[in-house]
Order: structure tokens, then sequence, then C-alpha cells
């Protein structure tokens, strides 16, 4: 039976490139979607911010800003390793990841790690460049960051997920287009998805991009309803869930070994 | 070092029998040659044991250690060099090369990529990007990246393909050096001289068996009872007149050459039946098979 560490070295050099790699070229990696981020606020948050959102009288930036935060820190999450992984399939160095003797924990808790890195590296900067439109809001610091850095990893291992199973950018592409935009949407980053009619409303149930952002909102507004708790154990499962998946396609060879 | 046992490789979803019940043992320090025609099970081969393909049946155990159960073990052990030259263009030489002996759990390990970088010609190119080199230094590039956790096997597929002739004797040099240092080195290669110069072990496979498994020297010998003859004369023949020699497969050359394939046991009556005909000859060449003559004669058998 395979060791779960059995190379600290290799999965520390392993992690280093991971998180190199986005440092590397920061105006694609970084600074694009913080940019994009603060145009939404601007815009959205500039035409709504007198609006109440019916939580305890918060006005839209208000409300705006954590959702913006979690997409920010959820498309840079889940772009980092499947964007890694579909390189190495289009340079042809994927067998690569086979040679090393590093353990498939190791190996997918490295990609997934510097995706959590990137994920929350761009959900505090885009907060941080928010202070200028709402004022410093967190009242829990920790959690807020906590929340990011839980939100991060959910997506790095969905993220390593389609990077392992999807073989060119096309695909990937389109699963962020077509999948992960709309959950993001129906997600409760620009509205209470609660609020809308019947089935449109009922998607946030299966929607794992709905408790992270309501987790997210609670810690930065301070303000936490019952239902949190249930969300904080949905999130957990997801979390857990997620990464035993990445670790068994790594085990299993998906996508890196031939059949 | 190396034990295969009834490996068996069957590709999904087409059913492509690749390799069929293959068995070899390596011997620690041996110099091997896989040679085989185009498809016919070598890289398969070579990728099982990389961890590239997942194998259907059999037994690998690398330096003791089984690949099916230790198989992190086994990656310390062996180096590959892979056939296509895919390459990250992120980091550049030296900085791939370092991190490569990191994913081995290696720190510090400079000295030895210099010592590499030295061998291969590449310490040039050492801040050079992978894009930037040539097809040649490419592949000298990737041997660096196979050597750099000093593994005690090095498998070798086709390093040589596409590389000029001057560095294709560099790198025998260097293999040779390798060699001589203890690594015991299996390569695949469609130039038979290369196997031949290097290897003192030859196994050939065809279509995803081993038919051919022996060390190199007697390999040939087995296949020396028959020579081939040139004797030159300082005038013109005439096929037609080399009658009494057809069961011999008279053949002229050059107008003045005569060419034999003469059992060794045959070799002094037909140099009287010459001397019978009065043909002086004023030279005498006798080749043994070579290589590519034995590598021909069983594929094509």
């Amino acid at each position: 039976m395979e060791k779960i560490f059995y190379n600290k070295v290799g999965f520390i050099t392993l992690l280093g490139r991971e998180i190199q790699r986005f440092m590397k070229v920061p105006v694609q990696t970084i600074l694009a979607p913080l940019i994009s981020n603060i145009l939404y606020l601007g815009i959205f948050g500039g035409m709504l911010k007198t609006r109440q959102m019916g939580i305890n009288g918060v006005n839209y930036l208000q409300f705006l800003v954590p959702g913006l935060v979690s997409m920010g820190t959820i498309f840079a999450a889940f772009q980092n390793p499947s964007f890694s992984l579909i390189s190495q399939k289009f340079q042809n160095t994927i067998q690569d990841i086979n040679s090393y003797p590093i353990s498939n924990i190791e190996k997918a808790l490295a990609f997934i790690l510097g995706g959590t890195l990137r994920g929350v590296l761009v959900g505090i900067l885009t907060y941080t460049s928010t202070i200028v439109f709402v004022g410093f809001m967190p009242g829990h610091s920790l959690l807020f960051l906590g929340s990011l850095g839980a939100t991060a990893f959910l997506f790095a291992s969905l993220g390593l997920i389609a990077g392992l199973v999807l073989d060119d950018f096309e695909k990937l592409n389109f699963l962020l287009s077509i999948i992960i935009t709309p959950l993001a949407y129906l997600g409760g980053v620009f509205f209470d998805i609660a609020k809308l009619p019947g089935l449109l409303s009922a998607i946030r149930f299966i929607n794992p991009i709905y408790p992270l952002v309501s987790i997210t909102r609670a810690v930065y507004l301070g303000i936490f309803e019952g239902s949190i708790y249930w969300l904080i154990g949905i999130a957990a499962v997801m979390i857990i869930g997620t990464f035993l998946a990445a670790v068994i396609l790594f085990k299993k060879g998906i996508g890196i070994k031939i059949r | 070092m190396l034990n295969i046992s009834n490996l068996a490789k069957t590709y999904l979803p087409a059913k492509k029998e690749a390799l069929k019940n293959v068995t070899l043992d390596i011997e620690k320090g041996e110099f091997t040659a896989l040679l085989g025609q185009n498809g016919a099970g070598k890289t398969t081969l070579i990728n099982i044991l990389a961890g590239n393909v997942l194998k259907t049946e059999g037994v690998v155990t690398i330096g003791g250690y089984n690949l099916d159960t230790h198989a992190l073990e086994t990656k310390r052990i062996i180096g590959i060099v892979p056939q296509e030259t895919g390459y990250d263009s992120t980091f550049p030489v030296y900085e791939t090369l370092k991190k490569q002996s990191g994913y081995f759990g290696i720190r510090n390990n400079g000295a030895t990529i210099d010592e590499l970088l030295e061998a291969l010609y590449l310490k040039e190119k050492r801040n050079s990007n992978i894009r930037e080199l040539s097809g040649g230094m490419k592949k000298r590039f990737l041997i660096a990246k196979a050597l750099v956790h000093r593994p005690k096997i090095l498998v070798l597929d086709e390093p040589t393909a596409g590389v000029d002739i001057e560095m294709r004797h560099t790198l025998y040099d260097f293999l040779c050096k390798l060699h001589q240092a203890g690594t015991t080195i299996i390569l695949t290669t469609h130039y038979i001289e290369e196997a031949e110069k290097l290897c003192d072990r030859v196994v050939i496979i065809d279509s995803g068996k081993i038919i051919a498994d022996e060390p190199k020297t007697r390999l040939i010998e087995s296949f020396s009872r028959e020579v081939t003859v040139e004797f030159q004369f300082d005038f013109e023949l005439d096929i037609a007149d080399m009658a009494f020699l057809n069961t011999y497969n008279p053949q002229i050359e050059e107008k003045i050459k005569l060419q034999l394939r003469v059992l060794k046991k045959d070799l002094s009556k037909v140099l009287q039946m010459i001397s019978r005909r009065n043909m002086e000859f004023i030279d005498l060449a006798i080749e043994k098979p070579k290589l590519e003559d034995i590598y021909l004669s069983l594929i094509h058998r």
C-alpha cells in the first residue's frame, strides 16, 4: 500500500512549481481577474448602491463585495490546477507526473494548495480594492480568510478533477463558461438567490458555489443566521468529497496514464 | 536488477494486444539493446516501467521492488528518457533540472546538475529556455533530466533519433562512461549499428513477443555459420562462367568482385574450386553477418 506522505521535498517542489507558475505571469493570473472584479463593483455597485438587500439594511455594495471576492477566488482557484494539467497534456509532459516518487495525496495536495493560494490571493486583493468603495468591513477577519481558503480549496480540487478528466483547453473553457460561470451567477454572487422563483431558487441546493458565497458573505457582514451552520456542514462535506475524488482519480491514473 | 514476468498489455477499448507474455531478466550492469520494428511493443514496455501505461497482466520488479506494491520506490531506481521531446517552457534548463531533483527528494543537487550539463554539452545553455534548444540539445536535456537522481537503471527510448552523427558519437561515449560507472542501461533504437557498438545483450521484440534474447556475441556467432566471401580479380567476370559456384549464390559486383555465401566448413572446398579454374584472385575478404542482417532475418522469419 502506498504511503500517504512519502516525499516531503518532492511535495514542496511540486507545490513551489504550481505557485511559481502563476507568479511568473501575474498580469494574467492576478491582475486580470482583479480588474474585472473592480469593474463589476464599479458598474453594478455604483448603479445599485442605495438598494437595500433586506439583510439588516445592508446596501447593495456591501452585499456585492463578498460575492465578488468569492467569485474571484473560485475562478482563480479552479483555473490554476486545471490549466496546469491541461498545459502539461498539451506540451506532452504529463507523463512526468507519473515518474516522480511522490504519493498520490502529495501530488493532489500540491496542485490543490497551489490553486488555493492563487484563489485566496485574488480574493484578498479584490477585497482590498473594495475598501476604497465600502471601507474596511469584516468584523471577523480570520473567519473571512478561512472562508476564502475553504472556497479556494474546494474549487482548486474541482479544477484538479477537471484538469485530469479533460484533455484540451476547449473543453475546459466550455466547462468554465457553460457550467461554472452560470453556477456563480446562480450562487448568490450578485443577488439573493433565495428570492428567485421556484426552480431557479432550488438550484442553490445543488450548487457548490451557493454555500460558500453565503458563508463568506455572512462572515463579511458579521450576520450569522441559523441556516449558516447547515451551509458550513454542506461545504465541509463537499470539500472532503472533492478532495478524496481528486486523490482517487490520481490513484487510478485517470487522464495521466494509458489504459 | 529488472525482472519482468509474463507481462501482457492489451490496450482498451480497441483490445489491441501490444505485449504478449513477455518475460525478461536484466542483470545489474548490463547494457541491453531492445530492438524491434515500429509498433513491436518496445515503447509500451518502457511506458509500463515508467508508470505511464497500466499493464494488463504480469509482474514487474525494479531493483527488487514490485511495481504494483512499491511503485514509489521503483521510481527512485529508474530513469526514463522518453522518445518524444515534450518540454515545459515555463522554466529554463538549470531551473528545470533543479526542480526535477526536488521531485526526487534531492535538495542542493547543483554539483550533479553541473556535471551532467558539462558532460552533455549543455553548460552554455543552462539559463536558456528549453524551447530555444535544438532538437539534439533537447534530447540531451532529456537524458540529463532522467539522470539527476542518479538512477541505477537508465532506459532510453530512441535517444539518438534525429541527432546528427557527431553528437550521436558524443552520446555513445557518454553512455559508455555511464555504463562503465555501473549503470544498467536499456536502449531502444532503430540504428542497429548503435546496438552493435554499445550493447552487450540484444533483445528483439516482434508483435509484442520476445523472439531473441542473447548476449550480442553469441547471437552473432549463432548466425555466423554462413559467411560472405568476396574475391577480387584483376579481370572482368561474367556471371555465366560462375555456374560451377551456383550452390553458393554467386553475385558479381563492380565487374571484378565475386561474392559468395559460404558455410564456414565449405571455405577450403570453395577455394579449391576457384584455383582449379585457374582464377587467380588479388584480394579476399570474409565478412561475418552484422547484427542488422541477423535482426532482419529474425523479424522476417
